[in-house]
């Protein structure tokens, strides 16, 4: 990817200079922020499954948009590096060395950008849309690649619209969340037996870690009391999401929510909150030598994570910033919640990974949530076609004559 | 033409056979239809009776194949190439008619002139 460098001369090079500087100039930084920048030293280092953990620091980075992906021939990732040095060099261009906070302090603003829609609230879940078409419209191109994600789709086309999930850090959470709320037949049964806005209390007290947590919008509550406002969320949408009694009364509640404003980002923060708690109590069972599901000794063998204080501080906490989720942490949210996470994966289309369940123990008794990924980076939704003939009984739907349209006349 | 639901209909009928004419990739015929059973039938200004719900002529394109193969605006449609006409929807008529393998249509059209026309040639025979 040096061609783009080498098209601007000198400022290219300045560029590349600039880049290496910044992250010399943030380790330069005063004692108090090391802690952070170690955080981010070891995350580059040790994702070994994610080929660009976010080295500029955007959360955008991590999404995709649809002009990029029609030029899928070359890699993705490399493009949006390069864009998005731009950005950071308009914004910064005589200081060499910016401090850590100010680098915070940037992406709070441009995250804060996100959840304050311009003017109409904006959906973060789009409307269903035909598969085939969107294959066709999205991948047109005639390689390889090309091919196989095509292929992929046209396996899935006759069961399954798709529904876009916004495209940030937070789009397999955010795919997650929305298939609980739109399709989920019944509450699972952890969310019934205790009273979870108890939960961050207790886990808080101990080893006091809620203190790394970190929230997208900012709040004059205590993080544990924010948690507990999160959950609290959660429960009550999800009791709601179970008791609509029709699917536009679902689709309503869920326009309601994923509006890209507080609401929808307390549930996203709930659902990792959750993944945090099971962790901690996978851990527990794990050093005691009992038995847990297989996805934990990966989930723990990272060096990154050998515990759950080191998940939070190298992982949980810098999903929606600067990370999404690993497939390992795939398995821990489908276990948190009890459902198994379905992932259709594209880029997987002819292999036996095509379809692939986080967790895979539990397909019999945990309900199931279609997703679909063409790289493991981006999720959307999928919903299953209902036969528009017959209802959910098997009984065959009664359509009315259009009695009262104007006469219809057709040419030939 | 009577038209009483639940009994068979008895009409005076003409055979057209139109000659679809190529148009790129398309087969045009040269008309348009109205009606159909999904469709409100009080709205047709052709039909005697405003609860016939059949398949109506309702333009007819000049010097076009359904023009010269002596189509009339205001014809009924009651068969396509054998299939029937007088119980279809408004789309299911069009698909009969528009069949992409087919080069001719040959109707079976009824029309009001046309029955007065044949009553009363009838009448004006002398009994023998």
């Amino acid at each position: 990817m040096h061609k783009n460098v080498n098209s601007s001369c000198d400022s290219g090079i300045q560029r590349q200079c600039k880049k290496a500087k910044k992250y010399d100039g943030s380790e330069l930084s005063t004692q108090g922020q090391k802690v952070d920048v170690k955080d981010q030293a070891v995350e580059k280092k040790t994702y070994p499954l994610g080929p660009d953990r976010s080295t500029e620091l955007t959360p955008t980075m991590h999404g995709c948009d649809p002009e990029g992906r029609s030029t899928h021939d070359s890699h993705p990732s490399h493009q949006h590096l390069m864009g998005s040095s731009v950005d950071e060099d308009d914004k910064s261009d005589f200081d060499l060395y910016r401090a850590e906070e100010e680098i915070e302090k940037e992406l709070r603003q441009k995250y804060q950008s996100k959840p304050e829609p311009a003017g109409e609230s904006q959906s973060s879940v789009s409307a269903p849309e035909d598969i085939q078409t969107y294959s066709e419209r999205e991948w047109k191109g005639n390689t390889s690649k090309s091919r196989l994600i095509r292929k992929g789709y046209d396996t899935i086309a006759n069961k399954y619209t798709l529904r876009i999930v916004r495209g940030d850090n937070y789009c397999a959470l955010r795919a997650t969340l929305f298939q609980v709320l739109s399709l989920s037949k019944q509450l699972p049964a952890w969310l019934g037996e205790s009273d979870i806005t108890e939960w961050p209390k207790r886990v808080n007290s101990d080893g006091d870690l809620i203190k790394e947590w970190r929230f997208p919008l900012e709040s004059r509550k205590s993080k544990v009391e924010m948690l507990e406002q999160c959950l609290n969320r959660l429960r009550k949408r999800w009791h709601e999401a179970v008791e609509c009694k029709s699917l536009q009364e679902r689709e309503r509640m869920c326009q309601q929510v994923f509006v890209g404003q507080e609401e929808e980002y307390e549930l996203l923060e709930a659902l990792k909150f959750l993944m945090l708690r099971t962790a901690i109590q996978l851990h527990a069972v794990m050093t005691k030598g009992s038995d847990v599901p297989e996805f934990c000794w990966l989930l723990f063998a990272r060096d990154s994570s050998k515990c759950p204080k080191s998940l939070l501080t190298n992982h949980l906490r810098h999903v929606g910033f600067n990370g999404g989720l690993e497939q390992v942490e795939m398995c821990l949210l489908g276990h948190s919640l009890q459902q198994t996470i379905q992932v259709y994966r594209l880029y997987k289309s002819d292999t036996e990974e095509f379809i692939t369940y986080y967790p895979n123990d539990h397909q019999e008794d945990w309900p199931s949530l279609c997703l679909l990924t063409e790289d493991d980076r981006h999720y959307n939704a999928l919903v299953p076609k209902r036969s528009t003939n017959f209802d959910e009984c098997g009984w065959p739907i009664w359509r009315q004559p259009s009695d009262g349209q104007s006469h219809v006349t057709t040419r030939l | 033409m009577s038209y009483i639901p639940g009994q068979p209909v008895s009409v005076v009928v003409q055979r057209i056979e139109i000659q679809k004419l190529r148009d790129g990739d398309n087969l045009i015929l040269g008309f348009s239809i109205g009606g159909g059973i999904d469709q409100d039938s009080n709205q047709n200004p052709f039909s005697e009776d405003k609860t016939d719900k059949g398949i109506y002529v309702t333009r007819v394109s000049k010097g076009g194949p359904a023009e010269v193969a002596g189509l009339r605006i205001g014809d009924k449609i009651m068969q396509v190439n054998g299939w029937d006409m007088t119980m279809v929807t408004h789309d299911q008529a069009r698909k009969k008619l528009t069949k992409k393998n087919e080069d001719v249509v040959r109707l079976l059209v009824t029309r009001r002139s046309l029955e007065d026309v044949v009553r009363q040639s009838m009448m004006q025979q002398p009994t023998h």
